[in-house]
């Protein structure tokens, strides 16, 4: 065999799988459906890789995966970021082995090849070794690039393959998520620099998205934050708020905590209600560039609390991105988005980072528990189905999306399979969230 | 209780100090400090602590807390509000408590000042609790005297797996 085997994967019926008020447990479990997300999520549409601020300036890289393989995210010395293919084109070698780094070009430690941070093989020693061919061998032998890149307000995109549609088109509704957060920096900058905690997760890459716009577990998985450490900053009894759930369409959705913020007309209830006067550079700083009024609003309103499809999570003031690493293992990956210029409020989002997040935070370490056992639990195959009807009559449709004023509605995990079938049927070649119908059969 | 007097210096002591130098009274801290943490009892690994306490994991050997982000950064407080988690009984990752032993070798006595002795240390830590798990690393212990008594000031944890990714990591490392 020297061919490599391009047939399409193996059929998977998509449409039996996944109902508009349920979802057959056999997605979390199935190599079959894993290699299949692989292909059509991870390979032919857009996924986050990184944050512009990882690589601030020329020659700065970080090395990344997607779906399995490894890539570079360089800034070239021209500015440009691109996403390159990790492997020596001579003999496959992985060709950068850090995380992170500062270097204009890639030396293969094997045979010496090297490459510019453009992608341009610029040096083959010994190179009359392929006689007159070399100036061929040698054009044809760049790092290939990821068939698209493009950015939205400092997050990295890339597409493995011709996308079916722009980032834009991608991202939908998603975007005012992501200019809720900016709206909190002065610069509409971030800094995504503090570092990476790499949560190893014996469930499937799913679970851990769902969960994260999940508004109804907490009073139970986090019941020991709750009732032994500090209260919620607010209620997560849905009778008790005006929090909402959102399918924004194309897959995204989020809890939004914004109308009771805005009913409290409190600032900063997201961040430990914490006062103006311990941050007055940064108070003064989002002044000059938004004025009071939208000062005040951002300060109400707060982040994000929205996951974008398929691996970024807008985690408030963290940012988390998940890499599936198989049926029933994930890395979810999680760092605070740092504001710039705004130090007194850093120091205190690293220490709520890691408070809250990853493998030790008080939270997420027992979201990955449930993911663990949730993911035992669905090696029964009884009952079938994984039931996702809460708030089913109720979901109202809008300008916004599908909104469910019951907080613990599961509104936004009906929004991510729905998309998530149409997908995997191959039925999201067009912009807009259009594409999510039919692929579904009540 | 150790004569601190005798070996006390106003500047920390790195580098040549004799491994003999530990005191088995603070050694001895050293392994109960771990023998609670394994037990799960949380309430009497806490009152090991002193009022200015750090309980540092960090993700890098050469991080600093103001710039890095760490697995665990937590201040006197926060190890009360982690203590309080697992002692409620709804710490899931913690329910039943992983069952751990962990073993401490090589131990140097790496600072020293007028009350307080740090001193580094190999482990390696089997958690069993889906499946077996090893971690491993090493540990820098800040020790104070207090009167007749010993506080721990701060327990510094690097692993040998800093970089991740690493497993759920809420019981005591």
């Amino acid at each position: 065999m020297t061919e490599l085997d391009t047939r399409p994967p193996r059929a998977v019926d998509v449409a039996a799988l996944v109902k508009a008020d349920r979802v057959h447990g056999s997605v979390y479990t199935s190599q079959e459906i894993y290699d299949l997300e692989m292909t059509r999520i991870f390979r032919e549409g857009w996924v986050f890789v990184a944050h512009e601020s990882e690589v601030p300036e020329p020659s700065n890289y970080v090395t990344r995966r997607i779906a399995g393989e490894p890539w570079i995210v360089a800034r070239g010395r021209d500015g440009v970021v691109r996403v390159l293919a990790n492997r020596c084109t001579h003999r496959g070698n992985r060709l950068c082995n850090a995380d992170a780094g500062n270097s204009s070009s890639f030396r293969c430690p094997y045979h010496g090849w090297t490459f510019s941070n453009d992608g341009a093989l610029t040096g083959v020693p010994m190179r009359g070794g392929y006689g007159e061919q070399f100036d061929a061998v040698r054009n044809g032998l760049g790092l290939k690039p990821a068939a698209a890149v493009d950015s939205y307000r400092g997050f990295v995109f890339a597409c493995l393959s011709t996308p079916p549609k722009t980032l834009l088109e991608h991202l939908g509704r998603a975007t005012t998520a992501m200019d809720r957060l900016l709206a909190l920096s002065p610069t509409g900058q971030l800094n995504l620099r503090a570092g990476w905690m790499k949560h190893d997760m014996p469930c499937n890459w799913k679970m851990v998205m769902e969960n994260n716009v999940d508004g109804y577990h907490a009073l139970f998985t986090h019941a020991s934050v709750y009732d032994a450490v500090k209260p919620a900053k607010v209620s997560h009894v849905p009778s008790k708020v005006e929090v909402c759930v959102r399918d924004l369409g194309d897959g995204h959705s989020e809890i939004d905590y914004s109308p009771e913020y805005t009913r409290l007309d409190e600032e900063f209830v997201w961040f430990g209600r914490i006062r103006r006067e311990k941050l007055p550079r940064y108070v003064a700083a989002m002044e000059e560039a938004y004025g009071p009024e939208g000062t005040h609003r951002a300060f109400v309103v707060g982040p994000p609390h929205t996951l974008i499809f398929p691996n970024l999570f807008l985690a408030e003031m963290n940012i988390m991105t998940v890499e599936p690493m198989g049926p029933g293992r994930s890395i979810a990956y999680t760092t605070p988005a740092l504001i710039p210029g705004a130090d007194e409020l850093n120091q205190k989002m690293l220490r709520r980072a890691e408070g809250a997040m990853g493998p030790a935070g008080f939270l997420i370490a027992d979201d990955g528990e449930i993911g663990a056992r949730n993911q035992l639990g669905l090696a029964g195959p009884d009952p079938e189905w994984v039931v996702l009807s809460r708030g089913i009559e109720s979901d109202l449709t809008n300008e916004t999306g599908i909104v469910n004023h019951d907080k613990s509605a599961e509104t936004p995990q009906r929004g991510w399979w729905r998309h998530w079938a149409s997908v995997l049927a191959g039925q999201a070649s067009t912009g807009g969230d259009s594409d999510d119908k039919g692929a579904v059969h009540a | 209780m150790p004569d601190l007097a005798s070996i006390a210096t106003t500047a920390p002591v790195t580098g040549d100090v004799p491994a003999a130098g530990v005191d088995p009274a603070l050694a001895g801290f050293i392994y109960l400090e771990a023998r609670l943490a394994d037990e799960a009892r949380y309430s009497e690994w806490e009152a090991l602590w002193d009022d200015d306490a750090l309980y540092w994991v960090p993700m890098g050997p050469d991080h600093d807390p103001r710039v890095n982000l760490s697995y665990i950064y937590d201040n006197r407080r926060r190890i009360r509000s982690r203590i309080a988690q697992l002692n409620s009984g709804n710490r899931h990752s913690q329910t039943p408590p992983s069952v751990i032993r962990r073993m401490i070798s090589n131990l140097e006595v790496v600072a020293r000042d007028e009350d307080t002795t740090t001193i580094a240390s190999n482990f390696a830590l089997f958690e069993y609790r889906f499946d077996l798990i090893v971690w491993a690393g090493r540990y820098e212990h800040r020790i104070r005297a207090r009167g007749d008594d010993l506080k721990l000031v701060s327990k510094t944890v690097h692993l040998v797996n800093a970089g991740g990714p690493i497993s759920t990591m809420s019981f005591l490392i």
